[in-house]
């Protein structure tokens, strides 16, 4: 077991990790934050995408034990803040969810977009967001939502 | 027994969904997120050895009272599975390996630790000593005379040779055209991103064994779960959570959730098994897998009269409960002669035993297949007889004026304008300007294509088709339990269960539409038996039909039950009283529900003396006639392919498409957008092969390709509407149609993008390799 | 899908690392970004009893530009090229094969140094950097070292890297006029590449190198396609596809028909797109 330090939705934790638990299951399992999914454990469907220290991982594929001194930012950690309430809102007006399963990894991807591409086309959108998975839009809806979200945040900006 | 002095505003309406907000705080509760104190992990040691004689089955040292195998699961009764039929031959798959292993992946024994990586650590050590036996790998080639077989008795591996046929293909032996082809639509996992999971306790205070599943169907997992754990069904709870997708392979009842439920009553503590990606690909319901070869029979004119020929339908070692594998292969014999006016039908089907994964129902059912060979071979045939693939279809497809038609298959096509779809494709994809661009070719070498097919889907089917089946469940109806609350607010509970298809939603609207009020008024509850009417849960596009059938029954039931008090609270006579706007109206004079709900529950003083207290209404619904009613499409793709390298990119997709009346149209352009996705998905990418020796080689999503926003295109959708006159509101389930027809639609365009060479594409999924090797085997090229 | 139990060390320099890495019983691995590792410990396909974390070492975040040449340090991020945070030698090449690999995600933490050090038959990097004729510093017990690239991938997951040595950075040489093109065939995107080709020339500097990658073995280069495009502005398609494929008898002599074309195809469109640009 690593004593490791780290901040998680702005709380400063220390605890005993086990060096082979993924910051996933101890997000999961040891802090009970469920809104991170897991759909494959081999970084490969992106439902457990989080940030860490301001960069989307995902978080199957990431050591807690290395997470030490860092920040991460889970889905809960996103609620009533923005800009993520407004790409929430284009998610739910543009149908880009269906089961479920995959939107807090999409969300947490769709700013991470938003953020380094303001303007971004449908083949920019399409392109990044190769390796999020969802199995029953057939990604339509988020691409919208992705597109008219990047324009609302956009024009509050200027 | 529709309300129609509501204000109609809400069937029809594109609602937002009620169930989203909870996903999108990342506040939902799946199977994974379920916390019971005390619980514990489960791996399963799984089979490693496609196909052995079990000698021994090896505890690790100091774990053997953390590892189960079948002897310490108790008295488990196995569950006779597929149809009642004297020729199907039924096969226990228990819930460990007993005394053989049949496919690599099979569950071996449980492992319990406090964490699961923990259990993985026991489940590595479980040693499962077997005795090597003959694998069986290929559908064909299992059911000739002399080879290994999976079971001891049995003559070949055939579960089941049955042959569907009607008119007389004798009569067409004549025929000037006769063209024969072999089709095959490889297997595939069926990839919700939730993968399944059970978590299991004993209840004390209830005294009962509660099970949470991410499953389709609740009440016929407890019906499943109880009968094989010999429990008294009141003594079994399962609850589904929020379920990730399921598209089939979340509505059989698997050998883990059994082993889990058994568990939970000896080890005694909670336990839960998340199944893991891997566990998912090799040893989770897989799905297609079938092999045509058959001859079309024509005329010159390309009028179609007869298909005669053979289908196997690989169906991996074990039939699932309930329906087993054969329904697989009736439905796609039965659905081979498509939506054409084809008269002559003779089908035999083989399915069979292979030590492979256990086949079970996917989006869309058998129909992919089917769709995969008969619309190929359409435009095959054009080929042949150098007409054009849509003037093909012209000829032959069933017409609105024959409605309703009979096709051979036994299928009774209701409503619809299969030609006008067509042609509304056709106009779409603006067929001219592809021929032009064709003629002018591609500066980067790669070649433009475009495809069409059509498909039909059934649903709302019940008690007639499922008895036709003789299936051992006949999913003949739903319930609904309506009750109104003493504020006026509604709690409906479902027998169904919304996993994606927005039934939080559609249902409230249905009941809005009934007893007048928002449906933000309305919330649906689903999924735990203990607090829902029977139901059979939600597959087969029946949910709509059935379960909206039912909350509509319910709340007009209840909506009559308002006017009367209503009225009676007016002092009006209650023919004279209309429900509408929370309101019960009597000229200008109204009172609001919430009134009406206060009497209906807590003031029965205030009612008139010929109504029953209680707000609170059960009903069950099924349609009259319960053959089933045809959701139909066309859909149409142009795709540019690679040449050398077989890389193909879609470039174009158009759908037309008639569901009846839509409750919900942004609903249902979801369900036809992700269903096309997933079609996509069997057409290019996804495919779950096995070596010679049995080994399964998409372990991972490294190897199993799953389609993402890049492969998917822009999908442009064209409605028609032709009610159902069988249904309440006209509607047709359609959760299933988008997935039919991609896999023939592209192939078909790849087919006319090397048409001058007459490249074959004649198997799924048409990844870079087959497109390439298609291609060079036309042109003679080393392959 | 849960790892085996490893031990976990978190070093404070090079020296340290090779020590730990030395000592360590049983097998012991460097872990930078760990996208590729973590992947086959929680399959369980690769068992580990000791990971150091060498993704902090300073001197393996080292950026330097000498002008004549830039050192990139191994633990430079696949994003950090994608987005030009380095000084980069290569005029757009290597921020465009970042660009590929794998999924944003992936590559915030992917480094470039582990992707070499993995030496998976289908990455990307070890075709990128032979073609650039980038140089390798390996630090180890006995001190540190400069290898070729093109000699330091050997094979399928086979580096000449010896127990305890660990890749410290690349150093890539800037060149005049210089030009390239890539081409990649995977079956969907962020797939590993089926063949995947990187096409470098420069004026007067020697050869034109066309390095390959997607065959089951390790990247190499193709010296007759460089020889046969050298000084020769327009290419005859016949005589290139036979210079390719004498290159894939020697390379490549297990490959079938399809994998022929898609190598053909790779080279030949890296080729075209280093000659429009």
């Amino acid at each position: 077991m690593t004593v490791t330090h780290l901040t998680i939705n702005g709380e400063t934790i220390s605890q005993d990790i086990n060096p082979r638990e993924s910051l996933a299951d101890f997000l999961r399992e040891r802090r009970n934050l469920t809104g991170t999914h897991l759909g494959c454990e081999h970084g490969a469907c992106g439902a457990c995408t989080v940030s860490l220290d301001g960069m989307v991982v995902r978080s199957c594929v990431v050591l807690a034990v290395m997470c030490e001194g860092r920040k991460i930012e889970t889905i809960e950690g996103t609620r009533k803040s923005e800009p993520m309430d407004v790409i929430r809102r284009h998610f739910h007006e543009k149908h880009a969810l269906q089961c479920g399963f995959c939107t807090p990894g999409m969300l947490m991807m769709a700013r991470d977009i938003i953020a380094r591409y303001p303007e971004p086309s449908d083949s920019v959108i399409r392109s990044q967001l190769s390796g999020q998975i969802c199995r029953c839009t057939g990604y339509a809806g988020i691409i919208a939502a992705i597109e008219s979200a990047a324009r609302e945040i956009r024009d509050a900006v200027e | 027994m529709n309300s129609h002095d509501g204000p109609g505003r809400w069937i029809g309406a594109s609602l937002l969904r009620k169930e989203d907000r909870r996903h999108l705080l990342g506040a939902s509760t799946f199977v994974a997120d379920v916390r019971i104190p005390g619980m514990q992990d489960i791996a399963f040691a799984r089979s490693q050895l496609a196909h052995a004689r079990v000698v021994s089955i090896e505890k690790p040292q100091g774990f053997e009272n953390k590892v189960y195998t079948l002897a310490d699961l108790g008295e488990i009764r196995c569950l006779d599975a597929g149809p009642e039929l004297a020729t199907f031959r039924t096969v226990p798959y228990p819930p460990l390996a007993g005394d053989r292993v049949r496919f690599v992946g099979q569950t071996v024994a449980a492992c319990i630790a406090p964490t699961r990586a923990e259990a993985e650590d026991i489940a590595q050590e479980v040693l499962l000593t077997g005795e090597n036996l003959p694998v069986v790998i290929d559908a064909v080639e299992a059911i000739k005379p002399g080879g290994a077989t999976l079971f001891d008795g049995w003559q070949d591996n055939a579960f089941i040779h049955a042959t569907i046929a009607d008119g007389d293909i004798a009569s067409v032996a004549n025929a000037p055209i006769q063209m024969r082809r072999q089709f095959k639509m490889n297997r595939q996992a069926t990839a919700p991103l939730e993968t399944r999971g059970v978590v299991a306790y004993w209840d004390e205070r209830l005294d009962e064994l509660v099970v949470y599943s991410s499953t389709q169907g609740p009440h016929l997992m407890r019906f499943g779960i109880a009968q094989t754990l010999g429990l008294p069904e009141h003594k079994v709870r399962v609850i589904a959570p929020d379920v990730g997708g399921g598209f089939g392979g979340k509505n059989r009842l698997m050998p883990e959730e059994i082993a889990v439920a058994a568990i939970a009553m000896k080890c005694g503590h909670p336990v839960r098994w998340i199944e893991d990606r891997r566990e998912h690909l090799i040893a989770s319901v897989h799905a297609r897998d079938h092999y045509y070869d058959f001859t079309l029979y024509a005329e010159n004119t390309g009028r179609v009269l007869g298909l005669k020929g053979e289908l196997f339908v690989d169906a991996g070692a074990y039939s699932l409960w309930p329906s087993g594998p054969y329904m697989e292969s009736s439905m796609a014999a039965r659905n081979l002669p498509g939506p054409y006016r084809i008269e002559h039908l003779h089908v035999e089907t083989h399915t069979v035993a292979t030590n492979k994964t256990p086949l079970g129902p996917y989006r869309g059912v058998a129909r992919p297949g089917a769709c995969f060979a008969i619309e190929r071979a359409m435009d095959e045939l054009a080929h042949e007889l150098g007409m054009d693939p849509v003037e093909l279809r012209r000829i032959n497809l069933v017409r609105a004026t024959d409605m309703p038609y009979h096709t051979i298959g036994g299928l009774i096509l209701d409503t619809g304008d299969y030609p006008g779809a067509l042609e509304a494709v056709v106009d779409m994809v603006d067929l001219p300007a592809i021929r032009a661009r064709q003629k002018q070719g591609e500066s980067d070498g790669r070649r433009i294509g475009v495809g069409f097919a059509v498909y039909t889907e059934q649903s709302g089917h019940g008690t007639i088709e499922w008895t036709k089946r003789k299936s051992r469940v006949v999913p003949g109806y739903e319930s609904a339990t309506v009750r109104m609350l003493p504020d006026g607010t509604v709690h409906i509970m479902v027998g169904i269960l919304n996993h994606g298809q927005g039934l939080e939603t559609s249902l409230a609207q249905v009941a809005a539409h009934e007893l007048g009020i928002d449906p933000s008024q309305i919330s649906i509850r689903h999924g735990d038996t203990n607090a829902t009417p029977f139901g059979f849960g939600t597959f087969a596009s029946r949910s709509i039909v059935f379960s909206g059938g039912a909350v509509a029954r319910a709340s007009s039931i209840l909506a009559d039950k308002l006017r009367k008090i209503g009225a009676h609270l007016l002092q009006s006579p209650v023919e004279s009283v209309t429900l509408r706007d929370g309101a019960v109206h009597a000229g200008a004079a109204s009172i609001p529900i919430s009134e009406i709900a206060r009497a209906g529950n807590i003031r029965p003083e205030m009612l008139p003396t010929d109504v029953a207290p209680g707000l609170e209404i059960t009903a069950t619904y099924e349609p009259p006639d319960s053959g089933g009613v045809f959701s139909y499409g066309v859909h149409a793709a142009v795709v540019a392919a690679d040449p050398d390298t077989g890389v193909v990119e879609i470039l174009q997709y158009a759908v037309a498409e008639d569901c009846g009346t839509m409750i919900n149209p942004m609903i249902v352009d979801g369900q036809i957008i992700g269903g096309i996705a997933q079609g996509i998905g069997t057409a290019l990418y996804e495919e779950s092969p096995y070596d010679p020796s049995g080994e399964p080689l998409a372990t991972t999503f490294g190897d199993y390709m799953m389609p993402c926003a890049p492969e998917i295109p822009r999908i442009d959708i064209r409605h028609f509407v032709s009610p159902a006159h069988n249904t309440l509101h006209g509607v047709k389930g359609m959760g299933e149609g988008g997935a039919i027809a991609p896999p023939a639609t592209i192939a078909n365009a790849l087919s006319d993008a090397f048409r001058d060479i007459g490249a074959k594409f004649a198997e799924t999924p048409m990844t870079p390799r087959r497109v390439s090797e298609a291609v060079a085997r036309a042109r003679g090229d080393a392959v | 899908m849960k790892s085996a139990a490893f031990q976990y060390s978190r070093p404070e320099t090079v020296a340290e690392a090779v020590a730990l890495l030395t000592a360590a019983e049983g097998s012991a691995m460097p872990i930078s970004g760990g996208q590729s590792l973590l992947i086959l410990m929680a399959l369980r396909m690769t068992m580990i009893d000791r990971l150091v974390d060498i993704s902090r070492l300073p001197e393996l975040r080292e950026l330097r530009d000498d002008r004549s040449d830039v050192f990139i340090g191994a633990s430079t991020t696949h994003a950090m090229i994608e987005d030009g945070k380095i000084p980069d030698p290569s005029t757009g090449l290597m921020s465009r094969v970042a660009s590929r690999i794998a999924y944003r995600a992936i590559r915030n933490l992917g480094t470039i140094g582990g992707s070499m050090a993995l030496a998976d038959p289908s990455a990307d990097w070890p075709a990128c950097l032979i073609a650039l004729d980038a140089e390798v510093s390996i630090a180890g017990p006995d001190g540190q070292r400069w290898e070729k690239a093109e000699d330091f991938v050997s094979g399928a997951y086979e580096t000449i890297l010896l127990p305890g040595e660990i890749v410290l950075g690349f150093r890539i040489a800037r060149r005049q006029s210089m030009r390239w093109g890539t081409a990649k065939v995977s079956r969907k995107s962020g797939a590993f590449a089926d063949s995947m080709a990187v096409f470098v020339e420069a004026a007067g500097d020697g050869l034109p190198r066309a390095a390959l990658t997607g065959t089951t073995s390790h990247a190499r280069i193709l010296p007759r396609v460089g020889k046969y495009a050298q000084n020769r502005s327009i290419l005859d398609p016949g005589d290139l596809r036979a210079a390719i494929l004498d290159d894939l008898a020697e390379i490549v002599p297990d490959a079938d028909a399809y994998q022929l074309r898609c190598h053909v195809a790779t080279v030949s469109r890296a080729i075209t797109d280093a000659r429009a640009s």
